[in-house]
């Protein structure tokens, strides 16, 4: 009977959200920690993004070009140490420390200016300072708002010209000596896995076990309760709450750090969906062999934290890492959400070139759920 | 319907008994090497309490877990309410209720929260909800305190929303599993008032007990040892039938009134004894 059915799936449900609405160290480990890792994060970023030391080496020598990096002299984010006469000096000034960024601009810059076309520019990042991933995302981020925001139009302003009709100065980064450049862009798509992983891992493994442990497990397999409504049931406030997470991270990420989302929403949320479903899955697969709370915890973090630090192409691009962890790799959803969430994010990639990512995670979903029933109906046949 | 004073000798397979809530036939359960229940028989008539009862470990748990669906047989049938469990657990589930030792409750859910969890379980309706909601209440004085957290209620109320949340869909068979332990003895005297009124409502109690005291109030016992039913029959039945067996006499040399406890006693102490030998 389908309204038995929905009785029973909403009872559990609603007592679901009464347990987290009780115990505010859930809400706050779900809600707040993401955000306030997000903030944790920002601070890192805009850390010492004040006077960077930099030089400046103009091979294009108009008045453009002259009046664009005058822009760089006046703002807080740059101190200028210099300028040099060629690209050999820049190795030579981040060597001896004189610099940790080299703004070049190239020859042509001014004409495409004046014909409205697009004008390049490289800004140049020393990646061997101990903190060049962060600086590099901080001179991104900077250069961004100069860019997006006072440059071109003080720019424009001072010389008299029409900003419509000004081409849009294009900044090329080029890292020299970390090809592998982190910014907030690339960071904060493969973040919003991290974290949806580790929360919604971690919260199922626990929810299970904690219920066996207060008898009331047993309470429910005596009412006409069956398995796959109990697993529903409990899966769906922590659906919702990963979702929840999930769009405020994605809005920090584009209002505070200016991520751009180029792709389809619709497209992220399907894969986020089946993406959450995976994650959940491997929490009541913890639930249904775990002994403890404590070693669900255990097992979470490890099934959870570690991989999708380690193991997803967050931290370390997965061709860099040894083979056998790169198969190792494969167990884990976390390596398929991230190449979707930077495909759509920052690529604007969609069905069209992400769907083997979105078919693993399908299938991938689907295997651990029909995993997590079976261990759980041969736990309850003993 | 009554229940026949003569129990089936266990070898006996006679017809089970359609009226009867439980019958129950060379039920067996393993773990692994270890036989927890051992080919045990036995019948509970409708409306009855019925005591069981044995030393800690003697199968009493793996014997309820098996009747209310949760675990299955290795062999055996087993009868509820006149369907088979071994067969479709989910037939009877509705019927029967379940309070087990832990209680069960929720405790960082209010009262009111737990009744209506386990009124959705049981997809109880909106109008029926109600009257069974100020009918626990009542039962369990805690009238006004609805909105109270349960981890704030001391035992006794404890064990008795927990009787109110393992009845709140009406069953025709409950099933205690040591219902009383930890509970100071009025509030268990008080726990057992509510059992008589339940059964005066025509439910059937099948509870398990080391509480000798309660076993005297159940209408029939039944005393488990190592998986198997050493004894069975009403309190005075396995009284009398015991007191020769045990053989207790006091100083002028007549036999003495043996207790359900010395029984009990008694019983344990010889199958360890001949285990033994
Ligand atoms: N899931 C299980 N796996 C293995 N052994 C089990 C399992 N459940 C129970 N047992 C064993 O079966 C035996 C009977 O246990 P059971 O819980 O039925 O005893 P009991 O009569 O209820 O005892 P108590 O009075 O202590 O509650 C015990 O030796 C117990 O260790
Ligand atoms: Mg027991």
């Amino acid at each position: 009977m389908m309204a038995a059915m929905l009785s029973r799936v909403s009872a559990i449900a609603a007592k679901e959200f009464a347990h987290i609405r009780r115990d505010p160290r859930t809400l706050i480990a779900v809600l707040i920690v993401p955000i306030m890792q997000l903030m944790l994060f920002s601070y890192a970023i805009s850390f010492d993004v004040k006077a960077v030391p930099t030089v400046v080496l103009d091979q294009d020598g108009t008045s453009a070009s002259r009046a664009y990096l005058q822009t760089y002299r006046s703002s807080d984010f740059f101190a200028i140490k210099g300028s040099i006469n060629d690209l050999a000096s820049v190795d030579e000034a981040f060597r001896n420390h004189l610099a940790q960024v080299a703004v070049v601009v190239p020859p042509g810059f001014g004409r495409s200016l004046a014909k409205g076309e697009k004008a390049q520019v490289f800004v140049i990042v020393d990646g061997t300072e101990p903190n060049a991933a962060q600086l590099g995302q901080a001179y991104t981020v900077a250069l961004n708002q100069l860019y997006d925001n006072k440059v071109l139009v003080k720019w424009a302003d001072r010389q008299g010209f029409d900003t419509t009709q000004l081409g849009r100065i294009e900044p090329r980064i080029r890292t020299w000596y970390n090809p592998e450049r982190k910014s907030a862009d690339f960071l904060i798509p493969g973040l919003m896995v991290v974290i949806i992983m580790i929360v919604t891992v971690q919260q199922t493994a626990v929810t299970l076990v904690r219920e066996r442990d207060l008898g009331t497990e047993e309470q429910m397999m005596v009412s006409p309760l069956r398995l796959p409504e109990l697993m529903f049931a409990k899966l769906l406030p922590w659906t919702l709450l990963a979702f929840v997470d999930m769009v405020v991270i994605a809005l920090v990420g584009l209002y505070y750090f200016h991520v751009p989302l180029r792709g389809s929403v619709m497209f992220l949320s399907v894969s986020a969906g089946f993406f959450v479903f995976a994650s959940l899955g491997l929490g009541l697969i913890i639930s249904a062999i775990a002994p403890s709370m404590e070693s669900a915890n255990i097992i979470a973090i490890m099934v959870a934290f570690l991989p999708a630090f380690l193991l997803s192409g967050f931290a370390f691009p997965l061709e860099s890492i040894p083979p056998v962890l790169q198969g190792v790799s494969y167990l884990f959803p976390a390596r398929y959400m991230i190449v979707i969430s930077r495909g759509v994010f920052l690529k604007g990639a969609g069905f069209n070139e992400l769907w083997p990512q979105l078919a693993l995670l399908g299938g991938y979903s689907l295997l651990v759920i029909a995993l997590a029933s079976v261990l759980y109906g041969r736990r309850a046949a003993r | 319907m009554t229940h026949s004073a003569h129990h089936p000798l266990p070898f006996i397979s006679e017809p089970t008994a359609t009226d009867s809530a439980i019958s129950v036939r060379g039920l067996t359960k393993r773990f692994g090497e270890f036989t927890a229940v051992s080919g045990i028989d036995f019948d509970v008539a409708r409306g009855e309490i019925f005591g069981f009862l044995g030393p800690n470990g003697s199968g009493k748990t793996t014997t309820m877990r098996m009747l209310t669906g949760t675990i299955a047989p290795q062999s055996g049938s087993i009868r509820i309410l006149g369907e088979d469990v071994v067969a479709s657990p989910e037939k009877v589930k509705r019927r029967i209720g379940y309070m087990s030792q832990k209680f069960s409750l929720f405790e960082d859910l209010t009262v009111d929260e737990n009744l209506r969890f386990y009124a959705g379980v049981y997809d109880l309706p909106a109008d029926e909800f109600v009257k069974q909601r100020a009918y626990v209440l009542e039962m369990a004085g805690l009238v006004g305190r609805e909105k109270e957290l349960t981890a704030n209620l001391s035992v006794g109320w404890k064990q008795r929303l927990a009787l109110g949340a393992a009845t709140i869909h009406e069953p025709e068979l409950l099933f205690l599993d040591e219902p009383t332990s930890g509970v100071d003895p009025v509030a268990r005297r008080h726990f057992w008032d509510l059992l008589y009124d339940l059964a005066g409502q025509g439910v059937t109690l099948f509870v398990t007990t080391h509480y000798m005291e309660e076993a005297t109030q159940c209408g029939r016992l039944a005393f488990m040892y190592a998986g198997r039913i050493i004894a069975e029959g009403s309190p005075r039945e396995i009284r009398e039938q015991h007191l020769l067996d045990i053989g207790d006499r006091d100083d002028s040399g007549r036999l003495r009134t043996a207790s359900i406890e010395d029984v009990f006693v008694r019983l344990v102490t010889r199958e360890r004894e001949e285990a033994g030998r």
